[in-house]
Formats: C-alpha cells, sequence, structure tokens
C-alpha cells in the first residue's frame, strides 16, 4: 500500500520549484557510507492482503466465551457509543490541543473527563491522564518525594505484582527507597522521613481494605506522610467509598474497565488526582477554563504548562508528553453512557456474582475461599488441582482463572478468580460445573 | 446563544439510563450481609443522559476540533501523516482486540510483538528492541535507565548526559528522572553539534553519553554524526538517538549506522498511528547487541519451540510498564510497516523530505529562514521579516482564520519567534501549494492590516484565549 | 528595549535586584527578568526562618510559557515574603522594584555583598543579554 499522492509528473514539478535535478541530491548532507540500498523487508501488501494476513495472525490468539481471568486487565461491557465518537476523524487524528481555538472540541471533552473523575473519585484535580496504572503510580512515588523532598517509599503488600515491579525500576532509576511490608507491620516503619505509603484496594487478591483505619494510623504516627491509594478496576467505585472521602492524597488507578477493550493489556487509561493543595506538583496535561481575550465567551485551553517537560525541561516533575487521549474519551464516553444508575448496577452485579460464585465454589469438596476481608470482582481460591480446573475450563471454551504460581511460586493450587457483569448465571454454572469435574481428575496435590 | 460553553453535565435527567447493563440473572441478595455499610458510597455525583444527548453533544464537539482527515497538520516534529483506516479495522479484529495478557493462548499476539521487534531492527540498524514503553518520552526513560544499569555493571560513576539546546524538552525531563544531571552544548551557526566543546564536555570522563535526533529540530542532518558518536565512544560513553524526526531518513539511512547504541520509535510518528488527540502511541526502544540483556521485562527471545519469555535476567533493567506495552498501537505500526514494505517505507523518507524542501522554497521569499540550506522532513520560519510587530503567535492564530492547522510555534527554543513546519509526505501538492498561499496571504496582510492579525483567529469558534487568566486562576473542572 | 533600572540598587548575574537596610535586605527580580517571563501566574516563595544560601534556588516565579528561578543574592535568613503575591503575582511585573518585591532576608555574610554588581555594571549585563 502506499499513502503518497504524488504522480511522477507533479515529483518533477516539484523538483524544478526546487532546484535539484532528482531526489537523491536532497541527501547530499548525509555522507555516502551511511546510505542504504534497501531496507531488506519484503515488498509492500495491499488492503485485501494486508487483511487476510492481520486476520490469520489474530485467529492464533484465542477468544474466549466467557471469562473468568481479571488479575489487573477486565472484560466490561463496552457501550457501542464509544466506539462510535472515537471514530470521529476529527478526534482520533487530531493532535494535543496546542491551538486552543481550533481545538475546542477535544479540550472540552478533556474538561469533562476531569469533572467526571473527580466526581467519581471526589478527588479535587483530575489530570488528562497518564499512560495505564502501574506508571500513574510509578509518578505518583515520584511526585510524593518531590513535595516531601524525601527518598524512602512505604509500599503495602497486595499490590499487583507488576505494578511493584515498574515501581522498583523507577525507584532504583530516580534514586528513591522502597519497602515493602504488611499492613499490620506499618507502625513499625511509619516516620517522618517517609515520603509516602502506598497501596492498593481492592488488593491483587480481590480484597477490600480497611482504608479508614489504614489512613487514621498514617496520620498519626506520620502526619506529613502523603497516602497513595492504587486501583486496578475502577467499576468498584459505583459501589464502594470514593477515595476523596478517605483523606487519600493521591488517587491513580487504571482505566481500562471504562469502554477500553483488553487489548493484550494496552493501550490502557492512567487515571491520576489529587487533592487541591499539590495542584501546582501534579504532573501531566490539564485543561483549564478561561475567557476570550478580546470578547466574553468562556472557552477551553491546556493550562499550568509551565509544570511540563516543554518549558521545565530537566526540573520537570514528569517527563510525560504524549498521554492516553483518547483513551480518556472512551472512559468519559462509557461514564456518560452508563450514568450513576447504570454504574452502581454495575458494581452490584461485578459484586454480587462474583461473592455469588466465591460461595458456591467453596461448597464443592477441596475448594477453599482463601481471601479473608470483603472482596469486589476477584477472590483467592485454593482449587484440589489448579490445573485441572484449567483444563476443564478450556474445555468449555471459558477463560480461566489466574493460577497464582504465575507470580507466587510458593502459591500452589491457588486460582484468583474473576466474575464480572459480563458472566451470566449460565456462564458462573458451566464453571461451578467445570470445577466439579476438576476434582474428579486423577492427579496428586501439590503440597501446600 | 450565551457565552457560556454548555457543558454535557448540562443534558442530565432525572432517569435511570439502563441500556448498557446485561441482565441480572441472579437471585436478588441484599448487599448489607455481605458488604458493611461503611465501605459503601453515600452518593455519586456522575449524571444519567440521554443517548442521544451523548451523540449530538459530542458529535457537536467534533466539529469543533481539526484533524489530519480535515486538512494538513504541518506540526513540526509531530509527523502528522495520514492514518490509514485499514489499521483501525485490523486493529478492532477480536483476535487482537479481546484478547488478555494473561491469556496462555496468545501465540499471535507474541509472534506479533516478536516480528515486530525484528522489522523495526532492520529498519534502524538494531539488534534488539523493547515494545514495553508506552510514549516517546517514555521509551527515552527507558533508554536511560539502560545506559544507566550499563554503568552501574561495570562499576563506573558517570553522572551526565550531553544533550544540544535544540533538542525536545523531554530529552532532558527524562534525564533528570533517571537521575542524570544535563550538559548542554550551544549548537553552532550552522545548527550543528559543537565538536570541540562536545570533546571538551567528554573528557571530564563522568559523562554517560549524549542525546541526539539526527535529522535535529531544526530539519538538519548533522552530516558529522559519525565523528560525534566516534568521540563520544572514545570516552566510554553511549549514543541515544531521540527516534521522533526519522520519518525522512526511513529506507534511506540508519541510526545504527550512524554509531548510536540507543534508539526509541515514535510509533504515533513515523509509523501512521493515529495521534488521538494527544495519545495513546507508543515508544519501542532499540539496542546494539551488548545491551539487549539490559532491555526491560517481559522480554521475548526465540527459540526452536516457539516465542517464549526470557527469564531470570540479572541485568534486566526490570519492568517499566504493566502487562505487554501498547499492544493495540503496536498492532496498527505492524500492520503499516508490512503494508508498505521496503520499497514503501523508502518513499515515506523520500517524498517527506520533498515536501518539505518545495514549501521552504516557497515561502524563504517572504518569511526569514534562519538555516538556509536544504532541510529534511521540516524547517524553521521567524517572524523576524514581518512587518508592523506582528508575531509568530499571530501568524499562527490567522492560519487558524483561513481553516488550517497552525505549525509548531516557539520550538525549538534556541530560535527566537520560531515556526516549525513539517509536511510528511502524505500531502498533496495542491494542499502544500495552498497552505503556501494562505501563509503568503497572511505576510500581506501583516504589511497592510496587522490588527487583523492581533486580533486573531477570529473565524474559529472561539476567539484567542486568556492564557494568563488560565494560570493564575485555575478551573479544571465544573 | 528600555528597561528600567534602579541606581541605588545593587544586581546580580542572574537578574535579582538587592536593596540593603543595614544588617537586612529585600530582595525581588529586575524589570528586565518581569519581561522576559510574560505575565506571571504563580510565585512560589520559602518558608519564614528558611536560611539559604547565595547563589541557591529561594523560590520560583512562573509564567504561561516559562519559569524562573529566583537566585538568592545574598545568604541570608528568611524574615518576611510579600503575601500579596499569592493572590496577585502581576504585581511583580507591574512593580518589580517596589510594590513587588520578594523576600526580606536578615543577612549572614556582609562580605558576599562585594560580589553583587551596580546599577551600570547591571545595564551592560542586559545590553549583552538583549543581543
Amino acid at each position: 500500500m502506499e499513502f503518497i499522492p504524488h504522480d511522477d509528473q507533479t515529483i518533477i514539478e516539484m523538483l524544478r520549484v526546487i532546484g535539484v535535478e532528482n531526489i537523491n541530491d536532497l541527501f547530499r548532507d548525509i555522507p555516502k557510507d551511511l546510505l542504504i540500498e534497501s531496507l531488506g523487508l519484503p515488498t509492500g501488501l495491499s488492503e485485501p492482503d494486508l487483511s487476510k494476513k492481520m486476520k490469520q495472525l489474530s485467529e492464533l490468539n484465542h477468544v474466549y466465551d466467557s471469562s473468568f481471568l481479571g488479575a489487573g486487565c477486565y472484560f466490561h461491557y463496552i457501550p457501542s457509543l464509544v466506539d462510535f465518537i472515537i471514530n470521529r476523524s476529527e478526534f482520533y487524528t487530531s493532535y494535543t490541543p496546542y491551538q486552543a481555538e481550533a481545538s475546542q472540541g477535544y479540550l472540552q471533552a478533556i474538561y469533562e473527563y476531569q469533572t467526571i473523575i473527580s466526581r467519581l473519585t471526589k478527588m479535587d484535580i483530575a489530570n488528562a491522564s497518564m499512560y495505564d496504572g502501574s506508571t500513574a503510580l510509578a509518578e505518583a512515588i515520584i511526585m510524593a518525594s518531590g513535595v516531601r523532598q524525601k527518598t524512602t517509599i512505604l509500599i503495602i503488600e497486595g499490590i499487583h505484582p507488576e505494578y511493584i515491579n515498574v515501581i522498583k525500576t523507577y525507584c532504583w532509576g530516580h534514586g528513591l527507597n522502597y519497602k515493602i511490608l504488611r499492613i499490620e507491620d506499618l507502625n513499625l516503619e511509619l516516620s517522618d522521613d517517609i515520603a509516602a505509603v502506598a497501596f492498593q484496594s481492592p488488593n491483587f487478591f480481590g480484597e477490600i481494605q480497611n482504608i479508614e483505619k489504614l489512613v487514621e494510623k498514617v496520620r498519626l504516627k506520620s502526619p506529613s506522610c502523603l497516602i497513595i491509594q492504587v486501583m486496578t478496576d475502577p467499576t468498584c467505585l459505583g459501589l464502594l467509598k470514593p477515595p476523596g472521602d478517605l483523606d487519600i492524597d493521591i488517587f491513580v488507578a487504571e482505566g481500562q474497565s471504562f469502554g477500553i477493550p483488553p487489548s493484550f493489556g494496552g493501550p490502557g487509561l492512567g487515571i491520576f488526582t489529587v487533592k487541591q493543595k499539590y495542584l501546582r506538583k501534579i504532573p501531566g496535561r490539564l485543561v483549564g477554563k478561561t475567557k476570550e481575550l478580546f470578547g466574553d465567551q468562556e472557552g477551553f485551553i491546556l493550562t499550568l504548562q509551565a509544570r511540563e517537560q516543554h518549558i521545565r525541561r530537566e526540573k520537570a516533575s514528569s517527563n510525560i508528553c504524549t498521554n492516553q487521549a483518547l483513551c480518556s474519551l472512551s472512559a468519559l464516553v462509557y461514564l456518560l453512557s452508563v450514568g450513576k444508575s447504570g454504574l452502581e448496577e454495575i458494581a452490584k452485579q461485578n459484586f454480587l456474582k462474583s461473592n455469588f460464585l466465591k460461595k458456591n465454589l467453596a461448597k464443592i469438596p477441596g475448594y477453599e475461599i482463601k481471601s479473608k476481608n470483603p472482596t469486589y470482582n476477584e477472590f483467592v481460591i485454593k482449587c484440589p488441582n489448579i490445573d485441572a480446573l484449567i483444563d476443564e475450563c478450556e474445555k468449555v471454551n471459558i477463560m480461566p482463572p489466574l493460577k497464582l504460581t504465575y507470580y507466587y511460586p510458593e502459591m500452589k493450587n491457588l486460582a484468583l478468580v474473576c466474575v464480572t457483569e459480563l458472566n451470566s448465571f449460565e456462564s458462573i454454572k458451566v464453571f461451578l460445573k467445570a470445577a466439579n469435574t476438576a476434582i474428579n481428575i486423577g492427579g496428586v496435590k501439590d503440597g501446600f | 446563544m450565551g457565552s457560556e460553553p454548555v457543558l454535557i453535565f448540562s443534558k442530565q435527567v432525572k432517569k435511570s439510563q439502563k441500556n448498557f447493563i446485561p441482565k441480572m440473572d441472579l437471585e436478588e441478595v441484599s448487599l448489607e450481609n455481605i458488604l458493611p455499610k461503611e465501605y459503601q458510597r453515600a452518593d455519586l455525583n456522575i449524571p444519567e443522559i440521554p443517548e442521544i444527548e451523548i451523540v449530538r453533544h459530542y458529535i457537536g464537539l467534533s466539529k469543533k476540533n481539526y484533524g489530519v482527515d480535515n486538512g494538513i497538520y504541518p506540526l513540526g516534529s509531530c509527523t502528522m501523516k495520514y492514518n490509514p483506516k485499514i489499521n483501525e479495522v485490523i486493529a478492532r479484529l477480536p483476535g487482537f482486540a479481546n484478547i488478555h495478557p494473561l491469556q496462555t493462548k496468545n501465540e499471535g499476539a507474541l509472534t506479533l510483538i516478536f516480528e515486530m521487534a525484528k522489522l523495526l531492527g532492520k529498519i534502524t540498524g538494531m539488534d534488539g528492541f523493547t515494545m514495553q514503553p508506552a510514549a516517546g518520552a517514555h521509551g527515552e526513560l527507558t533508554g536511560l535507565f539502560i545506559m544507566k544499569k550499563y554503568f552501574e555493571n561495570k562499576n563506573l560513576n558517570k553522572t551526565k548526559i550531553i544533550i544540544p539546546d535544540s533538542a525536545h524538552g523531554t530529552n532532558p525531563a527524562s534525564a533528570a528522572i533517571a537521575g542524570f544531571s544535563i550538559i548542554e552544548l550551544e549548537s553552532n551557526e550552522s545548527g550543528e553539534v559543537p565538536i570541540d566543546q562536545l570533546e571538551f564536555a567528554m573528557e571530564e570522563g563522568d559523562v554517560a553519553g549524549i542525546m541526539l535526533t539526527n535529522p535535529n529540530t531544526l530539519g538538519v542532518f548533522d552530516s558529522q554524526i559519525l565523528e560525534i558518536t566516534r568521540i563520544v565512544h572514545k570516552y566510554g560513553g553511549l549514543c541515544y538517538y531521540d527516534g521522533a524526526n526519522l520519518n525522512p531518513v526511513l529506507g534511506i539511512c540508519r541510526p545504527g549506522d550512524m554509531g548510536f547504541d540507543i534508539v526509541h520509535l515514535n510509533l504515533h510518528k513515523t509509523f501512521s498511528t493515529p495521534h488521538g488527540g494527544g495519545g495513546p502511541g507508543s515508544g519501542p526502544v532499540g539496542v546494539k547487541e551488548e545491551l539487549i540483556h539490559f532491555l526491560p521485562e517481559p522480554c521475548l527471545i526465540s527459540t526452536h519451540s516457539g516465542i517464549y519469555c526470557r527469564e531470570n535476567s540479572h541485568t534486566s533493567i526490570g519492568y517499566i510498564k504493566a502487562f505487554w506495552g501498547n499492544f493495540g498501537i503496536i498492532v496498527r505500526a505492524y500492520a503499516y510497516i508490512i503494508a508498505l514494505g521496503a520499497e514503501g517505507l523508502k518513499r515515506v523518507g523520500q517524498i517527506s523530505v520533498l515536501n518539505a524542501n518545495y514549501l521552504r522554497v516557497l515561502l524563504k521569499s517572504k518569511y526569514n529562514l534562519p538555516y538556509d540550506r536544504t532541510c529534511f522532513h521540516e524547517f524553521i520560519l521567524t517572524d523576524k521579516k514581518i512587518p508592523n510587530g506582528v508575531t509568530t503567535e499571530d501568524i499562527a492564530k490567522r492560519i487558524l482564520d483561513y481553516g488550517f492547522y497552525a505549525p509548531t510555534i516557539y520550538f525549538p527554543l534556541i530560535v527566537s519567534g520560531a515556526m516549525m513546519i513539517e509536511p510528511t509526505e502524505t500531502e498533496t501538492k495542491t494542499s502544500l501549494d495552498q497552505f503556501c498561499d494562505v501563509l503568503i496571504t497572511i505576510y500581506k496582510e501583516a504589511e497592510s492590516t496587522p490588527e487583523l492579525l492581533k486580533k486573531a483567529p477570529i473565524n474559529t469558534p472561539i476567539g484567542r484565549l486568556d492564557a494568563v487568566l488560565a494560570a493564575r486562576k485555575p478551573v479544571l473542572k465544573e | 528595549m528600555d528597561y528600567n533600572i534602579l541606581d541605588n540598587l545593587k544586581y546580580t548575574q542572574t537578574h535579582e535586584w538587592v536593596k540593603i537596610e543595614g544588617m537586612n535586605a529585600i530582595t525581588g527580580i529586575s524589570d528586565y527578568a518581569q519581561h522576559q517571563l510574560g505575565d506571571i501566574v504563580y510565585i512560589e516563595l520559602p518558608n519564614i526562618g528558611e536560611t539559604i544560601e547565595k547563589g541557591s534556588s529561594a523560590g520560583e516565579i512562573e509564567s504561561v510559557k516559562a519559569v524562573g528561578e529566583f537566585l538568592m543574592p545574598l545568604t541570608g535568613k528568611v524574615i518576611q515574603i510579600n503575601n500579596l503575591l499569592s493572590e496577585n503575582p502581576e504585581i511583580v511585573n507591574q512593580s518589580p522594584y517596589d510594590k513587588g518585591w520578594l523576600i526580606k532576608i536578615e543577612i549572614l555574610n556582609l562580605k558576599e555583598e562585594n560580589d553583587l554588581v551596580s546599577a551600570d555594571e547591571y545595564k551592560n549585563i542586559i545590553e549583552r543579554e538583549d543581543k
């Protein structure tokens, strides 16, 4: 395929205007040794041939009828409106809205996104997006260390293991120290030298934390420490108490559950929100409302850009430039489409369906609930034979739950099961049947 | 009509919208029995809006926006080329969109990521690639982390990075996040790196390396590039290539051959994936052989039994993002590369440079051209020759009145009143001519009716906005 | 371009001004500096009681398009900051030498006064930079 519109005649004309003989003359500044003959790639494909090849490649990935896998990426229903709106050329083929007067459409959409996220989380300020939940958490930690001028971070166990890995890399790269600890040991480590405490709720194992108690602990022992909460499936905010009501300083989340397909883990959406007092320290783009200079219409503009890399350069608190704008538009349309009652219902269904499965799985001999706290849409269950369970799921075209040994080799025969509103009663029954069948499969139980 | 914009929130109704919720086919159970009341939220202030209102609102907003599909988008250093529609169809195939990063039946996805790394390696002359970074700046950070790990491994204390003053702001910002301090080099009158100053800075012995883009943000190909990378290597440093400006040299020359050790690419620039109004993008990073073992996890390797994740690398910098990078973007860019093929990619390089030089030559009669030489994919004009105190900003705003988008303004910082123009290879000659005509007309307006330019834009949905008020009294939500 | 330079003040190479009043000094940024920054939107100043070394960062002045670091002209202890500026940072643009003062300090090293430049010398500095 080719997207170059010129014919040979046009090219000759243009070369004449420029004043050179042929195109190669334009590359004279490149040393001859560097010029290459060819890239050594195959020839191109026409659209039908390309489509066929890509379809074949896509079919090497299995698409399941239903899914019981979460662990940081979720299957929720995506309203038809989302794709319809983000497919508008004027949105998706546009650039960052630096020329505000010609970009009022997108700027207003981002302002509406900032507004709805702020209302949903009850946090004072939301930015226009970060890359994803994991990097949003890393940037929150860097921001907190900058605000506090301290270099030690406390990480509560239960944060998504891939997120913890990202934090480890960023802390090493940026010169910060971190300590991973259990909530019970928090009191021992809290001091005035701590920049921030970071925790996930609902955590990686699906458990909803007693956030009020945690915040109280931190404020008592280390009053100026920042409290960072991360969340991987924010649909729970249709049901659970929002961070703004819990005195959280920085709240970050993976927004993929809001109208963005799983897409093998990316692109996602880094939701980033802070308390008002951190306005000048928040990374990422911000859209603000303002007035015309020569009139009295109100409009929207990128603002507080002096925080960002293109002005502050090496003194910027973040290097982020391109963010996940189209994904924040998806999230906005999602939240508007489902609305208040829709989000409440979705959260309730996630909660009830998942707890229903949890309760009924525990009735099957050999299966034991491992979650201690209340869970939202994920929970941990001990299985008599997890490989058999996975096999049985595959047989009926169900995406199996996560084998926890994937991240924690010592957690043998433990599964992280996820149930969303998309799991019908039928599919839950099928899963229970598969779980039942799995205990009758011979096999040695691994020691646990 | 009013002077306030109509926000979506004003369209709310007191009616539950349940169109998108699957039937609840489980027995209704009271929440209180399984979730303590204090865990539940007391109120939720998001609106209920009828579907038709949502559609009309956002269709209306889209009309107040401008994309490549509307007209020329000559933003320098952004490479706003046409976004192929077939790639949007491909990315939405269920086998790409509805797959979970942790599912085991993922042969297609892993193959695509692995093949993409190989293709990018051939295109850039690098030996190994990671597809993990989510954007160019993220790629820069990853590359700098690799540099850091490289020197740590050798027990060498290298704390500085050399960056030319023409560099994009993400370069020094990324270096600072990675814990380096910056040595800024002043570009010479030709817009190139001053070799003597480079050698002087490297002699200190504490420089980890240099970050460059070539051609640079002035549109100039630094012909001394082999000497530059040689000098940096002589003193044990590494050379980093910012691939934002790769478009003009696609199929012509490769950063790997120029001596670069680490390269990042912007799939949303060079490889046609849509800008999306500011993202999502993707910033894969390529390295030479000796740095491969530092690449972030997960890192794919090919064995005779298939493609797998490399395990237990003690030298990897670790994870820089969860899961597999911006896979949906990688799919689009992969489709673009195999659709164009070797010949097509070379034509991209050739015609992007042709189009830029065509515009340059037509505009230099009226506008000041600080680097008056053959340019690459972009070139810079300034407001120096513009009469009556009309500035670059005024010109940019007036361009909007003619229905086009303005070029990048006031960047790079080292050129006062800069206007950076990059047409890309997908613009027609007619489009280029029209853009030229507009700029010439504006010049004439500057001569005869400068007040018009000072008040511009007047034909856009809104007039020039008060950026100062927005920053003094920030209103970031309704 | 004519920038206002007051003869009775001392200056630094980095465009701060100083008015010595016995053991104390009042500081701010010059007319040239405010002009370079453009409309100022926000000013961050240190806390009262802080001791800041000469040449170290003692605050930041933000405009829409730039950020300027305010560098301490003399080592001193902060005894007063200009509270009007949090609500009305534009005062620094309008009156950089008078109502737009930034920080009042107790001077801790009188010898450093010798490193400051006179109004005439500062005029030369601007002329060189402005080319």
